[in-house]
């Protein structure tokens, strides 16, 4: 083989070589910098679509798909420097309607970042681009009851869900128990009522028949209680019994509890209570 | 009957270009993003494999428009079998429409397959939605209006000018609303006005752009779809009827 003929394949296997070597020092250099710089120039959504040619939607899977590879690599520097502009500014502007984007930056900035306002506030804009889509109301509901315990928030949340006419059952008794946990009893027995009245399954009436029995007796007894507190401050004694109350006017019947028994009262001390156990485990005092 | 005649041999002379290895590359395309995708994201699978169909269909049509249309007029000329076709009783209109006729029968059966291989993807997962149709009539339209403008710009000027004039056209065409914002920016009225009859003459291809709607299986009604196709129709027709005044001005001796 002559020297010109061996020229070429030498000369391809030196680039090769080069090539090879020159990229694996890339790497090292790359993986060396700071991870966040990938994001640092990415625009704002709003210029981003200019770009796009009528494409935007895909320009939106692109960055999304980036995204979950991006969020998946948990040694990243600054990882959630840029959370909020990735999805709330970037992929939300391209593509308003995209709902995953939404539902999996919220998670990210929730439950990895911790920044349980930051999901509010993108969960707020899909609601707002997406008013059908039970999905991010519940999404931002459950995050208010769950993480940050703030019941009057998650029924506002759950309330937006059921304004869809696809959400599911499960958000009425969601919404329905946000009000017991806020302490607005008769407001949740009317929530627990209808679902219990409107149950398609026999699985769905038997919890709405646990929540309305307690909070049934719940409410009867803060309203017998109220009444022999202002019977006992009017005539200095408690009453003699609890149709004692009716007569001065202060309930209109005395009720029964939700197994048709009556509420049994102690005179001596004034002190009603029910003879029908709770259902569900609720608090000594009630 | 003459500019049938020129469609079927325009269409027979793409055909022999092997312009339909690009339908093999949206199948691989379309089969392996579906695949793919679903180790790369974290759920709107569906929404993926959608935009890139529809995506892919519009790219893959306006690019065969775009590279198979400039060259139409262009070839004939410089092969001088121009000359030939001008000195037999065939009026440069029917030269005009008899090529761009044959150019739009390819992109038919390219959106006709791509749409199917589509459909049948999405069928086959289950995530058929009627609504798509509507997406890829007006990417038809679409590509009738891109087609006639690199025919239009065939007829006087070089394939490389040519294309970046076309596509210069497809972004305009894309961003054509970004001169009514511009409207509000600019200070005097003069100015103003300018802006604002810019947008309406310049074609407007967002109107014809339904893809972010219906993946999000969003009713796109159909007086929509109908003005929509009627404008690109109508502009179509503008443009093809001034390619037929500059080809008949042109001096072939």
């Amino acid at each position: 083989m002559s020297g010109g003929r061996l020229l070429l394949p030498l000369g391809l296997v030196a680039a090769m070589a080069s090539a090879s070597w020159s990229w694996s020092q890339l790497e090292r250099a790359r993986s060396a910098a700071p991870s966040a710089s990938q994001v640092l120039y990415l625009p704002s959504g709003k210029y981003l679509k200019v770009t796009a040619m009528g494409h935007p939607e895909v320009m939106a899977d692109l960055i999304y798909i980036w995204s979950i590879q991006y969020y998946s690599n948990y040694e990243a520097v600054d990882r959630f420097k840029y959370l909020d502009h990735i999805y709330s500014q970037v992929i939300s502007e391209l593509d308003p309607h995209y709902i995953d984007p939404y539902l999996i930056g919220a998670m990210i900035m929730s439950i990895e970042s911790g920044d349980h306002e930051m999901a509010l506030k993108l969960l707020d804009k899909g609601i707002g681009a997406n008013p059908d889509e039970w999905i991010l109301a519940f999404d931002a509901g459950f995050l208010c009851y769950d993480k940050l315990r703030d019941y009057p928030r998650a029924a506002g949340y759950f309330e937006k869900a059921l304004r869809s006419t696809d959400a599911p059952n499960v958000i009425r008794r969601l919404h329905a128990e946000m009000y017991n946990k806020m302490g607005d009893k008769r407001t949740s027995l009317e929530y627990w009522t209808q679902v219990y009245d409107e149950a398609e399954t026999d699985y769905v009436r038997d919890v709405a028949w646990r929540h309305v029995h307690d909070l049934r007796i719940e409410v009867d007894l803060e309203s017998l209680r109220q009444a022999i507190g202002a019977y006992t401050r009017a005539r200095g004694t408690p009453p003699l019994n609890l149709e004692a109350l009716v007569k001065a006017g202060l309930v209109s019947k005395v009720p029964l509890d939700p197994e048709g028994s009556p509420y049994a009262y102690d005179r001596r001390t004034g002190e009603v209570r029910s003879q029908s156990r709770f259902k569900l485990r609720r608090k000594a005092s009630a | 009957m003459k500019t049938l005649a020129m469609a079927a041999n325009t269409f027979r002379e793409a055909i022999r270009d092997r312009i339909l290895y690009l339908l093999l590359a949206f199948a691989i395309l379309m089969i392996g993003s579906s695949r793919l995708l679903s180790l790369l994201t974290v759920g709107a699978e569906e929404k993926i494999v959608k935009d890139i169909g529809l995506a892919s269909i519009s790219l893959f049509g306006v690019a065969t428009a775009i590279f198979v249309g400039v060259g139409l007029v262009f070839k004939e000329i410089e092969k001088r079998t121009v000359y030939t076709l001008v000195s037999k009783p065939i009026g440069r209109s029917q030269f005009i429409l008899g090529k761009y006729l044959g150019l739009v029968m390819v992109l038919a059966v390219n959106v006709a397959v791509m749409t199917f291989f589509f459909f049948a993807l999405l069928l086959a997962k289950g995530w058929m939605d009627a609504g798509l149709t509507s997406a890829v009539v007006l990417i038809f339209v679409e590509l009738l209006l891109v087609t006639a403008i690199a025919i239009l710009f065939s007829s006087f000027s070089t394939p490389i000018l040519s294309s970046l004039f076309t596509v210069t056209f497809y972004i305009i065409g894309h961003l054509s609303w970004g001169l009514l914002l511009l409207a509000e920016k600019v200070e005097g009225e003069a100015a103003r006005f300018v802006c604002k009859l810019l947008y309406q003459l310049l074609p407007n291809l967002e109107a014809l752009n339904v893809k972010g709607l219906v993946v999000h299986g969003r009713d796109v009604p159909l007086d929509q779809v109908l003005f929509a196709s009627l404008y690109g129709v109508s502009y179509t027709v503008i443009v093809l009827v001034v390619s037929v005044i500059i080809f008949r001005r042109r001096d072939f001796l």
